[in-house]
C-alpha cells in the first residue's frame, strides 16, 4: 500500500498527479521527515505506471527536496527546508494573481474567496510531531 | 530498439501499412492504437519477421526485420491474440519446454509470474480459458526475461481482474532496464497509466506518435456557457481545424481542443468569448482516440 493518498484522474499525466499527491501529504504532516518512500519498483506494481514514469516521478520529488535519497538505505522523506524569499515571493505574486484573476472572472465574493483559502489551509494543517 | 522507414505491405491491391515511419523510443512501453483494420496486427507481423515488407524496412533490436534469426528471438517475446499453443502440454510442460531454447531464462521469474497470474500448472492449455491462455502464452514469453516485449491485443476478451493481472505481469518485468514494449489495445482505460509513448496508426498510415504527456497536455474537453441573455451563435463559426467532436447550441457550445497550449489557449478562449463561462478540462486517452478517430471519419466537405 503507498503511504500516501491518491486517486488517478485520466487524462492527466500521472507523474504530475502523483507528484501533487505526494506533495500534499508532506505539506499536511500525513508523510514526516525521515519516513521511508516507496521504490522505483513498488511505486511502478502499486500503481500500474511505467517504472520510468515511477522513477521520474521520484526524481522531480528529489529535486525539489521533498525526498532524499540514501544510497544503500533507499527513499526518505526529506525535512522540508525553509523556502527562499524569491520562492515565496513567486508564490505570492504569480500564483495569487491567478487566483485572483480567476476568482474576480467567476464574480466571487473576497470573503468566499478569503473564506475557502482559509478552510483549504486549515484542512491541510501539519498535526503536531508524531511521539 | 524499433525504427520504421517508410514501412510498406500492400495484400493485392490493398496497402495495408502505408509509407509508416515510427522509431519507439528505447525504455519506453508504446501503445500501439487505431481501429480494427488500420493496420496494426500487420505491423507487428512485419517488425516480427512473420510477413515481408513490400517496400522501406524495420530495424529491430539493430537488425533489419528480415534478418531477424535465433540470436534475436531469443531476446523477443512475441505475444499476439490468435497465437497457436500446443494445446496438450499443461503449462508446466509449456515452460520447461521452452525453457532450453532461451540462454536468458530465468526459473524464479518464471515461478513469480506463475504465482501471480494465478496459474494452473498442471491442466492442458486445451481446458483452459481464453484469458489463462492468454496469461500462459504472457508468462513464457516474459520468463526469459526479454529485451523487447511485442504484445498484439493482449487484454481483449479478458476479464478486469485478468486485465489487471497481466499488467502487473508486464510490470513485473518493466524493472529491468533495457527494455522496451510496444503494445497494440482497444482498451485505452488500461493501458493509459502503463504506457508513456502512443502511436496512432489509421488506415496503415501513422497519424502521429507522441510521448503520453504532451498528448496529455494537448488535448481538453472545453465548455463554453453564453452570459445570462448573451447568445453565442455568431461567435464561433467556422470552427478552427484544431476543434474536433464541436457541438453548439445559441447559448452552449464544447469541443474538444486538440492543440492546447495551457495560458495562451485560455487568453484565445477568453478573447473569442468574452463574458461567457469557459471550462476546459483534461479528457483520457479514451475520449482522445474517440474524438480523432471520428474526426477523420468525416468526409473533407464536412471539415470546411
Amino acid at each position: 500500500m503507498l503511504p500516501f493518498p491518491l486517486t488517478l484522474t485520466p487524462g492527466v499525466p500521472v507523474s504530475d498527479q502523483v507528484v501533487y499527491a505526494v506533495t500534499k501529504a508532506i505539506v499536511a504532516g500525513r508523510l514526516q521527515a525521515g519516513d521511508e518512500f516507496p521504490s522505483v519498483r513498488v511505486l511502478s506494481q502499486e500503481l500500474r505506471i511505467n517504472p520510468n514514469t515511477a522513477q521520474r516521478i521520484i526524481s522531480t520529488l528529489v529535486a525539489q527536496g521533498l525526498l532524499e535519497v540514501h544510497p544503500g538505505i533507499g527513499t526518505r522523506v526529506g525535512a522540508i527546508r525553509a523556502p527562499s524569499r524569491a520562492e515565496r515571493q513567486a508564490l505570492l505574486r504569480n500564483n495569487v494573481e491567478a487566483l485572483v484573476v480567476e476568482a474576480k472572472r467567476l464574480h466571487c465574493d473576497l470573503d468566499d474567496l478569503l473564506d475557502a483559502v482559509k478552510s483549504h489551509w486549515h484542512a491541510l494543517e501539519r498535526p503536531k510531531a508524531r511521539s | 530498439m524499433i525504427v520504421t522507414e517508410r514501412l510498406t505491405r500492400r495484400f493485392g491491391s490493398i496497402e495495408a501499412v502505408r509509407d509508416l515511419s515510427l522509431t519507439v523510443p528505447d525504455g519506453s512501453i508504446c501503445g500501439f492504437i487505431g481501429a480494427n483494420g488500420a493496420g496494426k496486427t500487420t505491423t507487428l507481423k512485419l517488425l516480427m519477421n512473420l510477413i515481408a515488407p513490400t517496400s522501406g524496412q524495420a530495424t529491430v533490436l539493430g537488425v533489419d526485420s528480415r534478418k531477424l534469426g535465433p540470436a534475436q528471438f531469443a531476446q523477443i517475446g512475441y505475444v499476439s491474440e490468435n497465437q497457436e499453443l500446443p494445446d496438450d502440454l499443461t503449462t508446466r510442460q509449456l515452460l520447461a519446454y521452452l525453457r532450453p531454447f532461451y540462454p536468458t531464462w530465468d526459473d524464479a521469474l518464471a515461478d513469480r509470474l506463475c504465482r501471480l497470474l494465478d496459474l494452473p500448472l498442471d491442466r492442458r492449455l486445451k481446458a483452459l480459458s481464453r484469458g489463462m491462455r492468454m496469461k500462459a502464452a504472457v508468462a513464457s514469453s516474459l520468463a526469459y526475461r526479454p529485451r523487447l516485449l511485442v504484445m498484439d491485443e493482449p487484454f481483449s476478451g479478458l476479464d478486469p481482474v485478468m486485465r489487471d493481472d497481466l499488467v502487473r505481469g508486464i510490470l513485473e518485468l518493466a524493472g529491468d532496464g533495457g527494455w522496451s514494449a510496444i503494445i497494440s489495445s482497444h482498451d485505452l482505460q488500461e493501458i493509459e497509466r502503463l504506457i508513456d509513448f502512443v502511436a496512432y496508426l489509421e488506415d496503415g498510415r501513422l497519424a502521429f506518435a507522441e510521448p503520453i504527456a504532451t498528448l496529455q497536455a494537448r488535448f481538453r474537453q472545453v465548455d463554453v456557457i453564453a452570459a445570462p441573455g448573451a447568445s453565442l451563435a455568431a461567435l464561433a463559426t467556422p470552427p478552427p481545424p484544431a476543434w474536433l467532436s464541436y457541438a453548439s447550441t445559441d447559448r452552449a457550445l464544447r469541443f474538444i481542443h486538440s492543440q492546447y497550449a495551457g495560458d495562451d489557449t485560455e487568453r484565445d478562449l477568453a478573447a473569442r468569448f468574452p463574458d461567457a463561462q469557459i471550462q476546459t478540462t483534461p479528457i483520457s486517452l479514451r475520449d482522445t482516440f474517440i474524438a480523432v478517430a471520428r474526426e477523420r471519419r468525416r468526409p473533407e466537405e464536412a471539415r470546411a
